[in-house]
């Protein structure tokens, strides 16, 4: 009885921050709670006239039988990969070479040019990729030809294409992802340093010894939580960037998901590809969030 | 009124690490030797990258600036816009489809900004007070919204009961909240000293004054931060805006630039009934024209990107900026 008084009491004494949070929550409410909810309409054959009707599973066994879910599937795994893979230790060398400029306005220069293509949109990015890399006229094949090779038709070549994206990833967030790593640098303290020297350790032992093991957590927690988000391929990316002669290889999951359920009016099998891809994502994030707290001590979150 | 100076902020030294003498500053030390052949051959290294991010923009910029005559011959090396000329910028901003589609930007942008930073601020400001009840299970339910989605169909069903399919108001609401952006601003206004807000309670401030009138001007960085960030939001968002606004005339202007890059047809990109209107437009070749557009996409975040640049160099947003 006591308990609900005070209960009572704290509730009235905050009564208008409750009343300035009402907004915020109503917010996450309609435009987030409600369209989960929504997603139930994988579990349903969806009738104009009168109640949806459930059928359980059966548009997910539809999408397993199906050869094209099956490759967009495997599309996704292979971009993400190649992404991880081949965009992720970038940013800290980056980092690394940051860390080393002298001059400072050399190094504030640098820093404000690097970080402007994280602003762009892919709208605006795949439109200077494609005619960056058009053929023969881009400048990445008149750089071909000076050098006495064959023009490369990039955007539209089935093997080259996933390159683009990880080209043009590269080319967007390198410097951007960089910056969380130069302050992992900058909060490294001096004496560390102080001490290697006087131990006449060179400079790229100090790198090696000091400055990687010191970032070494930042670097775990942000790669964990790319593996979290493993399954975002990156829509925007991809949607921008295809074209039919190469969709077979550049197809993900998002994309189909549009196509299938937007597109083609197929919404209960588009749903049901964003759930599958949604509870994969889900349990991705919550098992390296598990991971990272056993090695860091430290949630994701 | 209260009175608020900037000084009242405890200082905050991003540049001050441990360990440092007096007077000193990171960058002026422990590195390389100048002219050491490590050091030169980096400082080389990060000046191409520099170029590498520059150069595909400059090029568009050139191609945009080419006079017709030169236009031809222009390709991704050419270096000076032969021939320079403002028509091609004149006759894309002529077009219909694009001065429409730079005000819908426009308003847009402008509108979401308002209600983005409105409501992050009401959010940031409570979920900060550490003994309001229920702050727990609040901050669970944003959180589980970053890791869990219904996802695009849902979303678009949302639209259509809600009423909202082809009005302005979907895109602007879409995303009205974003909980990585609500976090950020709730560690700048942790940090507004206790004494000053206390000051405004004794004054007679209600919570709501407290925040619009203390706790927002002081924490003024991070909402330049997360403008910035909302901002470029709602400057490049196409997808929503293609899917929820059935009607061309509502489309901002990343729809019609999508419009052109991914059709790669003018005629289409201009209209039919417009080519008479937009004789301009249709007289100049097409990379000329998708080059201008581009351009004129990327000049408003150019604009604006200077004012928030400081924060990022200093690092004063270390550890909330991975999204």
């Amino acid at each position: 009885m006591k308990d609900r008084k005070v209960w009572k009491k704290r509730l009235y004494k905050d009564r208008f921050l409750y009343m300035m949070l009402a907004p915020v929550l109503a917010f996450f409410f309609i435009w987030h709670y409600i369209p989960m909810w929504g997603a139930r309409i994988a579990f349903q054959d969806i009738r104009y006239i009168g109640d949806n009707v459930w059928v359980g599973f059966k548009h997910f066994r539809l999408l397993f039988s199906s050869p094209v879910f099956t490759r967009v599937f495997f599309n996704t795994i292979i971009i993400s990969a190649m992404k991880i893979g081949f965009f992720f230790p970038l940013p800290i060398l980056l980092a690394f070479m940051i860390n080393e400029v002298r001059s400072r306005p050399f190094r504030k220069a640098l820093q404000s040019v690097i970080y402007i293509p994280h602003f762009l949109s892919w709208v605006v990015i795949s439109g200077i990729f494609i005619s960056l890399l058009s053929s023969p006229g881009g400048a990445v094949n008149q750089v071909i030809l000076f050098f006495g090779g064959k023009p490369v038709p990039f955007m539209t070549s089935s093997s080259h294409i996933r390159w683009v994206f990880v080209a043009s990833e590269i080319w967007r967030s390198i410097g951007w992802d960089s910056i969380l790593y130069i302050a992992a640098i900058n909060s490294i303290a001096l004496e560390l340093y102080d001490a290697a020297t006087v131990d006449g350790a060179s400079r790229f032992q100090q790198a090696l010894r000091i400055t990687l093991p010191s970032i070494m957590p930042t670097v775990i927690t942000v790669f964990i939580l790319n593996l979290g988000f493993f399954m975002n391929a990156g829509f925007d990316q991809v949607f921008n960037m295809m074209n039919d002669a190469v969709i077979n290889h550049v197809d993900i999951i998002d994309t189909y998901v549009y196509r299938i359920g937007l597109q083609k009016g197929n919404f209960s099998l588009g749903t049901a590809a964003g759930l599958f891809k949604g509870v994969i994502g889900l349990f991705l994030i919550l098992s390296t969030d598990r991971i990272s707290r056993k090695i860091s001590g430290e949630g994701v979150w | 009124m209260v009175g608020v100076k900037r000084d009242t902020l405890p200082k905050q030294r991003p540049w001050k690490r441990p360990g440092q003498r007096p007077g000193q500053r990171p960058w002026q030390r422990r590195k390389l030797k100048k002219g050491s052949a490590a050091s030169v051959i980096i400082v080389i290294l990060l000046a191409l990258l520099a170029l590498v991010m520059i150069y595909p923009i400059y090029n568009q910029l050139v191609i945009a600036l080419t006079g017709p005559e030169y236009i031809a011959a222009a390709d991704g090396t050419t270096l000076i816009p032969r021939g320079f000329t403002l028509s091609t910028f004149r006759a894309v901003l002529a077009v219909p489809k694009v001065y429409r589609g730079l005000l819908n930007s426009i308003y847009i942008t402008a509108a979401g900004l308002v209600v983005n930073i409105v409501l992050t601020s009401l959010g940031a400001y409570v979920l900060i007070k550490k003994d309001l009840l229920g702050r727990r299970i609040f901050m669970t339910l944003i959180i589980i919204t970053m890791i869990f989605e219904g996802g695009l169909i849902p979303d678009y069903f949302l639209m259509r009961n809600l009423n909202l399919l082809n009005r302005y108001a979907s895109v602007i609401l879409y995303k009205a909240v974003n909980p990585y952006y609500l976090i950020i601003l709730m560690r700048f206004f942790s940090r507004v000293p206790k004494s000053l807000i206390e000051a405004a309670r004794i004054d007679g401030y209600d919570e709501v004054r407290i925040l619009f009138k203390i706790v927002v001007p002081v924490s003024i960085a991070g909402i330049a931060t997360i403008s910035l960030f909302y901002g470029v939001f709602h400057w490049n968002e196409y997808f929503r805006a293609m899917i929820y606004l059935t009607s061309e005339v509502k489309w901002p202007l990343q729809v019609v630039m999508r419009e052109l890059i991914v059709s790669m047809e003018k005629a289409a990109f201009i209209g039919a009934l417009n080519f008479i209107t937009s004789a301009g437009a249709a007289a100049i070749e097409f990379k000329a024209l998708k080059a201008a557009l581009i351009i004129i996409a990327i000049v408003p975040i150019l604009l604006f990107y200077p004012f928030v640049l400081k924060y990022f160099v200093t690092g004063k947003l270390q550890g909330s900026i991975k999204e």
